[in-house]
């Protein structure tokens, strides 16, 4: 059943791909304005062999890591002390939030007048990215905690570390985990983002560098790759959330 | 000193207590209660009545507004180690297996030790559950994880268990397999038992005492002067239905 379903989802994009194709060619659209996806899939084979695309891939790689694990552990740690303490949290909470509504590209400019250039902008952009849905999640899941299991620790005369770390902070895993699941697509748009203002190198920069040289393939290349990062990343990090969970 | 020495100087006392969780609205007024060594005393009265209130007063998960409760000749402040309680829902860690969900009283304390180890897996036998000590809570039935809660009320030998109608959402035969695995066992280690029920059948044949609760006060307690250890074939004689029969109208009256 399962893989009937697989079979039609591979079916539509199969479909959309020749669509694509043959309407580039019938139509003898440039490829300035929209190449075909052989000639993408040309550049992108072309580029990933000859070595052109691994130096970004690996910056894009270095700051989306750095960015969830400094954003995500931020603010991991932030939500458990929210979700602790009631008076820190109705102060500091409208703060938060006011923090998250300025649009996080308005910063980039400040970002490289503080960081400078290169790797640190993008990531504290993407670890501003990855902070919030970290926090939020991490704050209700403290709070969600089912009151009966309160009671039996307060029964069992647990103190305040042991009801985290044995029982809040297990139990709100699940939302924790889909936190971090959320944070690592921003991720990508953060870091993505960061290098089209404030890097030279990675994903993100060679989309501008050849958006600059009118190197539409190439531009298609780099957002198929960013893409199967994307995804590969989302994948990987629901499989070991599952395996994780069941253990 | 024996062990049943020293427990017989562990005697709950409420009294004259009296709780609100809101001003103005008095969930439980002046309340008197003693539980002696070794009683099995079940709390009757209809939902919303104030039993569960006061067994957590009683266990010290609440604390009176008025009165007093005494556990052991000392004002009861916090729950104590010589206690247990099994909630209405089972409440079982769905992360930790069956026999760690069972030792979680003691690791909270203190390293479990092999004894430790042992005396779980003996409980988790006890209640049938051998098969089950590594297990997942979610990979276990209603009263199986009802035994569960049970064997880890039990693990620090407590001297008094406090019951919030752990059966309540059980089937009758799997009810009636459990309250009869908890009086052997209680009965087995002298432990005190304050067991809330709204369910005339279950608390007379458990109690031995039985206090008819409604709208936050305890207005007749009832002696049960069944032969011990009851035996399931009571559940029909003349004797369980004059119990039945005077319980209900109690509760009828104080409606």
């Amino acid at each position: 059943m399962k893989s009937k379903s697989y079979f039609w989802t591979l079916l539509v994009g199969v479909v959309f791909l020749t669509t694509w194709e043959v309407l580039v060619r019938t139509l003898g659209t440039s490829e300035l304005v929209m190449p075909a996806p052989s000639r993408i899939a040309d550049v992108l084979w072309k580029s990933l062999v000859n070595g052109y695309l691994w130096p970004h891939i690996w910056q894009t790689l270095v700051e989306v890591f750095w960015g969830i694990l400094l954003g995500g552990l931020m603010g991991c740690v932030g939500g458990i002390v929210l979700g602790e303490s009631k008076h820190l949290r109705s102060l500091l909470m409208p703060y938060v939030v006011l923090s998250q509504v300025i649009p996080k590209l308005a910063l980039a400019p400040l970002f490289i007048v503080w960081f400078g250039f290169g790797v640190l902008p993008t990531v504290v952009m993407t670890a501003l990215i990855c902070f919030f849905p970290l926090l939020e999640n991490t704050v209700t899941s403290m709070q969600q905690v089912d009151p009966q299991k309160l009671e039996l620790f307060k029964m069992l005369r647990a103190n305040r570390w042991q009801t985290l770390w044995r029982l809040k902070i297990p139990s709100g895993m699940p939302n924790i985990l889909a936190g971090f699941r959320v944070a690592l697509v921003l991720a990508w748009v953060g870091a993505v983002v960061g290098e089209f203002i404030g890097s030279s190198k990675g994903l993100g920069a060679l989309i501008i560098a050849a958006q600059g040289s009118m190197d539409t393939p190439l531009m298609f290349a780099v957002l198929v790759v960013i893409t199967f990062l994307g995804i590969s990343s989302y994948w990987m990090f629901q499989t070991f959330e599952r395996r994780f969970l069941q253990s | 000193m024996t062990p049943i020495e020293s427990k017989a100087q562990h005697l709950l006392r409420l009294r004259n207590v009296s709780f609100s969780y809101l001003e103005g609205v008095e969930t439980l007024q002046n309340i008197n209660l003693d539980l002696a060594p070794g009683e099995f005393h079940c709390l009757l009265g209809r939902s919303g009545c104030g039993k569960t209130s006061l067994l957590k007063l009683a266990a010290g998960l609440l604390s009176a507004q008025q009165g007093e409760v005494v556990w052991n000749n000392q004002p009861l402040i916090t729950p104590q180690s010589d206690m247990g309680f099994v909630f209405q829902r089972p409440t079982l860690l769905e992360w930790l297996d069956v026999l760690d969900n069972v030792l979680l009283p003691i690791a909270l304390h203190r390293r479990i030790e092999a004894s430790d180890l042992q005396k779980a897996k003996e409980l988790l036998q006890r209640m049938g559950l051998a098969h089950k000590f590594h297990g997942k809570p979610t990979e276990l039935s209603g009263g199986q994880q009802s035994r569960v809660a049970i064997a880890r009320a039990l693990i620090t030998s407590p001297h008094i268990l406090f019951m919030d109608e752990p059966f309540a959402s059980l089937d009758a035969i799997t009810r009636e397999e459990l309250q009869h695995d908890l009086m052997g066992i209680c009965a087995e280690h002298k432990t005190s038992i304050l067991f809330v029920t709204h369910d005339i059948g279950e608390a007379v044949y458990l109690g031995n005492q039985v206090s008819v609760m409604a709208q936050g006060k305890i207005h007749h307690t009832l002696p049960i002067d069944l032969p011990q250890p009851r035996q399931n074939s009571m559940r029909h004689s003349p004797e369980f239905n004059h119990f039945s029969a005077k319980l209900r109208h109690a509760m009828e009256v104080v409606a």
